[in-house]
């Protein structure tokens, strides 16, 4: 027993034990034991390397960089950021148009050569963002101070000078942007802006929903009781009144708002791009700028924690590729929430059943391998499934029963948040199911025969006896089902996420919440912004930044259940038996 | 007993009884939580197994063909033989236009009929007929020469507001004023369906006197300036293509007709033409004779026709009695005498084929199930490839081209005689018959899925347009003539390819990397090690499709030649590194062999990646001619060197193998020299040299290779695409590989310790003992590891979305993409309509992912409980 202890206890003590004696070196197998371990490295490198990756573009991305005026060697001047660096091999005919000297250098480089993306800006102008240009071309590269990047409401980032500030419609003494007339008006600006759109969305939306449910309800009024009925002629009455009534309100707000609009216009900035060409900007479209060659360090950390809170609380803008995520953030939280709200207590409730109150046979051993599987069969048949049962058989009926006014517009028979939160929750009850019962299965035997023959009933025991102790258990399972279902996007995709929800599932409306909305979600939104956006360049550091909000939020909840599951066990190894 | 006394038997305390019984609120939360966990744990029970049975639930209509869902037949005094008859979009009201011009309208539901005013013929005998295949334009052939071409007009107007007065009742709400009907449609509106006709002004085509025995007539052209083309046959036997335009006058809004006309060459003398079809770009025309002998022009150039082919389609003995277009003028239907029924394409012309003028050839690509008796009549779908043929005896078949299935064989009970007409309704819902005798037979039919059987699913199926018989998926397209493609294999393959190659990446690293985590490191070391490896498996998948497709594949496109270099180059310096090491003394050796060693692997890896970058386009000039992706698709080098390095590993192998098994022991005792360094020594010089030798063995053997024809280039390497299986394979292995490897860890993990004791206690090295005692008795959970590794790639979803380029192709090309039955649920199920047949086909492909992933991890769940029994028995 000694020996084999002391062989055991690792490779070391082994290999002294048979130092004297002659080995075949090729028994030890070190070739083949190098290959086994390289494999490991590869995966460990796999691993770390991707997540470097991710992250590093992910927190790199709101740095503000340099811009650099560029003028290649045919004259040609761009002022842009460094997106990317990149080799590639030039075509033969682009080839032959180099200098000699050039040439020479790419035939050396085996037909490689170097180029770089600068992202330009000034889409409205150049009508491109990003613009390639071979190293070889460049002439020279400076940074001048007096470049200023703005970043914009409508056609992404302007790159260029300040030419000229119209305050009021009368041009401002120089061209400061931080003077203080010019920051006042400048934020003065903002608020009228902010104010257009609470008009927009919020005041004149609400007339729209009120006049909206006027005419619904004549609608009902008319399914329900037919044109000739006296409901029906109220509701119909009611509705014209609102219209009348409400078109005075629409009236009045639309022209507060070209009223504040006409002021905004008033107040401008006008830049010039690098070639002289000029475009005027209303000081309300301006979100940020500043003069990328000459920030200081303190004023580099400022932008770029002001861009990491736009991202984080504002709306996204520019087909998503810019501004924030808010509406996407909520919309994974609130979808997640659900589906806990769903999947804790029935999974639980299985795992007790399979666990506590079936007879142990063969039934349950097979329910139990096909709880098992389930968690293997793909999420995109829940999608499917989620799509047909939950959205066309069960909404659709919903849709007959109470919202027949609304037809043939569905209510709840598309796809919706309530519909994708039931639809993970199927997905992931095996996880809490399995995870429960495992915890079930570790509470000793003898506790609950103590709890059972100290006269209580089998509710009191698995209440206060079984369940205390399985509750770590059953917390990891309910966090890691939440894990994997904030990860899943290929179901969502059939049962409820846009690209663009107008409007969050919550608001000031009655119900309030509204499961039947559809929403936005972080990981169809690195989807839709990397593969199906105009240009999936500029979308590329947004996705990066999404992308390491999305691993974050993952691992926190898969952090959290390594955490809560070692604090509950250190809470209850005191009172095993 | 729960009563205290003293010892006198008499209390001290007032006389209280304690309670015996449980409390009542105790019982009923018991009972309550008893019901709700039962019907809770079973519902969610029943839930999860629901999904199969409601998947195939949905999937079965695909398989169910037809239904009649009612039938009437109507006695109708019809004097005037039907030529044809049209059905019009709801279903309400059947137009028949009779020989004599005649049009006799009625409601199909009551056999009402309706007044409309009939083509005057003026007393000439209808000789040929046709019309386009919505039954609006017709041609008339007259036995003077003439042709009339005639406008049916079928209006269906929805009316707001109130009816009429003065309408008859008919049924179902239907109302009638003796020539339209008025019929309730959605949302309280009305609709009108009137029926009217235009007779256009004769045209002298034939000689006079000399009737127009068979025409066909298409419109096309604009509204605004029409141009109608037909083409006739005359009883002499002379063909004649005929375009008519329309110009109006600017000036005076006056419509002024031109009529042009070019003769048909090469009809024989003398033929009896029955039928006549003309496309409605009027580029191609087919004159059947009544032996089945067809003859096709091309028409391309109106003025000089050309006969491109003759064909007789017919067996001898056979008489031609029907023939026509399906939708999209691809598929000609010709019906025999004998019953039988074939579809004819016209394909270009494949080597070995006849020579033909245009290049082009009518090839037979269905034969249909027959008759028993002649067909007679057939009508076409105008929305699918979905016909009805009527024969002789009464029968009405409703069949499919595509899927070649009858989904209904109608006979009605009193069936007295030949049919005049069959038509089938517009939204392919109803078919009526109209026989000799005046007597209408209508049947209401639903044949939602036509096209799919299980040979259309899983089976070659010859599509129009197409060359041969091919598994194919297509599934939508802008038209109605387009012919659904809905075969799965594509897919089904596109998710093997995928799942093959990503084994193939992963499952080597995977176990691999277990083998080492459980029998050569540290425990230490390991409990650091394999939650990072399992981090790999929380990451949202749509991170690594995005990084992949987006960031790695451009890398890997410019890099290729590294990247191959890299998958050779690495593993040999691992076993260089492994020589290296052999080669230190022994104390160093097992002073560092922990931590250290591990750490140097870490170092070769990032070296021999280092090294792979620097020499790629060297490696690239040398293997693939200086240009992978020209090289590969075949274009420039050969294939020599790439073959020797392919065939390398194998032969190195083999030769490990013979040595161990064939050399003579005086060469093993090398390896046994007390000095390390002097063994380690040997050893690399037997590395080096069965490297050398097995480059040469290699060498000859791709010569071989090349020689008989098996070039890597055309078959699993070949032309290459960005987004391809190289790449899916890649970020899969992200997804596959720490579940491979978790659950091969942990089998070989729990291989009780006194094997391991016993094994190194006998001697066996660490390596002998991993590779000869422990991975066989893991074996079984190593295995289950795969299976269920397996499963995940299967139905992984957003990684092949993103990165496989996602075309469904049938070859095995490393290069090329693919397109996964997940990926395509995924891309397809937003446009599909409920419960059409696209969408129940994504069921059926969800379905299918679903068994698959069932049975894979069924078995994967029942080798691991033998594993977990056995492992527990030793």
């Amino acid at each position: 027993m000694e020996i084999a202890a002391a062989v055991a206890s690792g490779a070391v003590a082994q290999n002294a034990r048979t130092y004297h004696r002659v080995t075949d070196l090729r028994a030890r197998g070190e070739p083949f034991t190098w290959v086994l371990g390289g494999a490991l490295c590869l995966g460990i490198v796999m691993i770390v390397g991707f997540l470097l990756l991710v992250l590093w573009n992910g927190f790199l991305t709101f740095v503000p960089r340099p811009v650099a005026v560029v003028t290649t060697t045919a004259g040609k001047v761009s002022a842009g950021e460094v997106a990317r660096t990149d080799t590639f091999r030039p075509a033969p005919d682009a080839l032959a148009k180099l200098a000699p000297d050039a040439q020479e250098k790419i035939k050396k480089a085996e037909g490689f050569a170097g180029r770089t993306l600068y992202r330009i800006g000034n889409f409205d102008l150049y009508s491109e963002d990003f613009r390639w240009i071979d190293d070889n071309e460049i002439k020279s590269t400076e940074y001048p101070k007096n470049i200023v990047y703005v970043e914009r409401q409508e056609w992404g980032p302007f790159i260029g000078t300040v030419k000229a500030i119209t305050l009021d419609g009368k041009p401002a003494e120089g061209t400061d942007f931080s003077a203080p007339a010019v920051a006042s008006a400048y934020s003065e600006a903002l608020a009228r802006g902010k104010r257009v759109r609470e008009i927009e969305r919020d005041e004149i939306g609400n007339v729209n929903h009120e006049v909206e449910r006027a005419r619904l309800a004549v609608r009902k009024a008319e399914l329900k009781s037919g044109r000739d009925s006296q409901a029906y002629k109220d509701a119909a009455a009611h509705f014209e009144q609102l219209s009348v009534d409400s078109r005075g309100e629409y009236e009045r707000l639309t022209a507060e708002v070209q009223r504040l609009r006409s002021i905004n216009d008033k107040f401008t900035v006008t830049f010039a791009e690098i070639g002289g060409r000029e475009k005027t900007v209303p000081m309300v479209n301006i979100v940020r700028a500043y003069m990328p060659n000459d920030l200081s360090f303190a004023q580099k950390v400022g932008v770029y924690f002001s861009r990491w809170g736009e991202f984080l609380i504002s709306e996204p803008r520019e087909a998503n590729t810019e501004g924030g995520v808010f509406p996407a953030i909520f919309g994974t939280l609130a979808m997640t929430l659900l589906m806990v709200i769903a999947v804790a207590p029935f999974g639980v409730m299985t795992a007790l059943y399979l666990r506590e109150y079936a007879k142990q046979g063969r039934l349950v051993a097979f329910v139990r391998i096909s709880v098992n599987n389930l968690a293997g069969v793909p999420s995109i048949v829940y999608g499917v499934f989620g799509l047909g049962f939950f959205a066309y058989v069960i909404g659709g009926s919903i849709d007959q029963l109470f919202y027949p006014e609304r037809l043939p517009n569905p209510t709840f028979g598309t796809g919706g948040l309530l519909w994708a939160s039931l639809t993970l929750a199927l997905l992931t009850v095996p996880v809490v199911i399995v995870a429960t019962e495992e915890a079930l299965a570790a509470v000793p035997r003898s506790m609950r025969e103590g709890s059972l023959a100290c006269g209580a009933s089998k509710w009191q025991t698995i209440r206060n006896i079984v369940m205390p102790r399985a509750l770590p258990g059953v917390m990891t399972g309910i966090i890691l089902a939440m894990a994997r279902g904030a990860g899943e996007v290929a179901p969502l995709m059939l049962v409820g996420v846009v690209k663009l929800a107008p409007e969050l599932p919550i608001d000031g409306h009655f119900p309030y919440v509204h499961l039947e909305r559809s929403f936005m979600h972080l990981g169809f939104h690195i989807f839709d912004v990397g593969f199906q956006s105009r240009n999936s360049e500029a979308g590329k550091p947004m996705v990066f930044v999404t992308t390491v909000l999305l691993i974050t939020l993952v691992a926190v909840m898969n952090a959290a259940a390594i955490i809560i599951r070692n604090r509950l066990k250190r809470r209850f190894v005191g009172s095993q038996f | 007993m729960a009563e205290t006394t003293n010892e006198t038997g008499q209390s001290f305390l007032p006389q209280q009884r304690r309670k015996k019984t449980t409390p009542r609120s105790v019982i009923i939360a018991d009972k309550v939580a008893d019901w709700t966990i039962r019907i809770g744990g079973i519902g969610v029970i029943v839930a999860v197994f629901g999904i199969m049975v409601f998947l195939a639930q949905t999937v079965v209509p695909l398989f169910m063909g037809g239904e009649v869902q009612g039938s009437h037949t109507l006695a109708r005094e019809e004097s005037h033989p039907a030529l044809m008859d049209v059905i019009d979009e709801y279903k309400t009201v059947s137009v028949s236009v009779a020989e004599d011009g005649a049009i006799s309208a009625f409601h199909i539901a009551t056999g009402t009929s309706l007044t409309v005013p009939p083509l005057d013929f003026g007393g000439r005998k209808v000789m040929g007929f046709n019309h386009t295949l919505n039954g609006r334009d017709m041609a008339f052939g007259f036995d003077d020469g003439t042709l009339r071409l005639a406008k049916l007009n079928m209006g269906a107007v929805l009316l707001e507001g109130d009816l009429p007065a003065g309408l008859t009742k008919l049924e179902n709400g239907d109302m009638t004023d003796g020539s339209a009907v008025y019929s309730q449609a959605a949302a309280g509106q009305i609709r009108k369906i009137t029926v009217s006709a235009v007779l256009e002004a004769p045209q002298q085509i034939a000689t006079q006197g000399t009737a127009l025995v068979a025409v066909d007539y298409r419109l096309g052209g604009t509204v605004e300036r029409p141009e109608k083309s037909f083409v006739t046959i005359d009883a002499n036997g002379i063909g004649r293509l005929s375009r008519s335009e329309a110009k109006s006058n600017m000036m005076t809004g006056e419509v002024t007709e031109t009529l042009t006309s070019s003769e048909l060459p090469g009809l024989p003398q003398g033929v009896k033409v029955a039928r006549v079809l003309m496309n409605t770009s009027a580029d191609a025309v087919m004159v059947a004779d009544s032996e089945g002998t067809i003859y096709r022009y091309a028409t391309r150039n109106f003025d000089a026709p050309q006969l491109a082919e003759t064909v007789k389609l017919l067996p001898s003995g056979v008489s031609l009695t029907t023939m026509g277009f399906l939708i999209g003028e691809q598929s000609i239907v010709l019906g025999g005498s004998d019953g039988s029924l074939d579809v004819y394409y016209r394909l270009p012309r494949r080597e070995g084929d006849k020579e033909t003028a245009d290049g082009q050839i009518l090839v037979r690509g269905k034969v249909l199930e027959r008759h028993k008796k002649a067909v007679v009549n057939m009508d076409a779908s105008q929305r699918g490839k979905l016909f009805v043929t009527a024969d002789e005896g009464g029968e009405v078949w409703v069949r499919h081209s595509t899927s070649e299935q009858v989904l209904l064989r109608l006979k009605p009970k009193d069936y007295d005689g030949a049919y005049k007409a069959v038509a089938l309704a517009p939204r392919e819902n109803g078919v009526l018959a109209i026989a000799t005798s005046g007597r209408v037979f209508e049947w209401d039919i639903s044949v939602p899925h036509p096209e799919t059987t299980l040979k259309t699913i899983f089976g070659k199926v010859w599509y129009e347009g197409y060359s041969e018989p091919t598994y194919t998926w297509q599934s939508s397209s802008g038209t109605d003539a387009f012919e659904p493609k809905l075969s799965l294999v594509p897919l089904i393959f596109g998710t093997l390819k995928a799942t093959i190659y990503s084994l193939l990446f992963a499952v080597p690293i995977a176990l691999s990397a277990a083998v080492y985590t459980s029998e050569f490191v540290h425990p230490k070391v390991r409990a650091v090690v394999k939650p990072v490896m399992e981090m790999m498996a929380s990451l949202p998948s749509v991170v690594l499709g995005f990084i992949v497709a987006l960031i790695l594949a451009p890398i890997v496109e410019t890099w290729i030649g590294a990247v191959i270099l890299a998958t050779f180059l690495v593993p040999m310096s691992w076993l260089l590194g492994a020589h290296l090491w052999q080669l230190l003394p022994n104390p160093i050796a097992l002073r560092y062999g922990g931590l250290p060693r591990f750490g140097l692997m870490f170092a070769v890896l990032f070296i021999a990646v280092n090294l792979a970058v620097t020499l790629g386009p060297g490696f690239e000039r040398i293997f693939f001619a200086g240009d992978f992706k020209q090289w590969v698709n075949g274009s420039i080098g050969d294939s020599h060197r790439f073959t020797t390095l392919l065939v390398l590993p194998i032969a190195v192998g083999l030769m490990y193998f013979g040595m161990e098994r064939f050399l003579p022991p005086r060469f093993k005792t090398w390896a046994r020299n007390p000095n390390r360094t002097v063994a380690g020594l040997a050893e690399m010089a037997r590395w080096v040299l069965t490297l050398t030798v097995g480059w040469g063995v290699s060498a000859v053997v791709a010569s071989v290779l090349i020689a008989v024809g098996l070039d890597p280039r055309g078959g699993f390497l070949d032309t290459y695409v960005q987004r391809n299986t190289l790449i899916v394979g890649f970020a899969m292995g992200f997804a596959v590989i720490p579940i491979i490897y978790t659950i091969a860890e942990d089998a070989l993990n729990s291989v009780p310790e006194h094997l391991r004791g016993a094994s190194l206690g006998c001697g066996a090295t660490q390596w002998q003992t991993a590779v000869l005692v422990i991975l066989p008795t893991a074996m079984s959970g190593v295995f289950a590891g795969i299976m269920v590794g397996m499963g995940r790639a299967v139905g992984e979803t957003m990684i092949v979305v993103m990165a496989a380029g996602n075309t469904p192709v049938l070859d095995w090309n490393l290069f090329n993409g693919l397109r996964a039955l997940s990926a395509n649920i995924a891309v397809e199920m937003p446009e599909a309509v409920q419960g059409g047949t696209l969408y129940r086909m994504l069921f059926l492909a969800a379905l299918t992912l679903f068994a698959i992933t069932f049975v894979v991890n069924t078995l994967a769940e029942m080798i691991r409980q033998r594993f977990r029994k056995r492992a527990a028995q030793l």
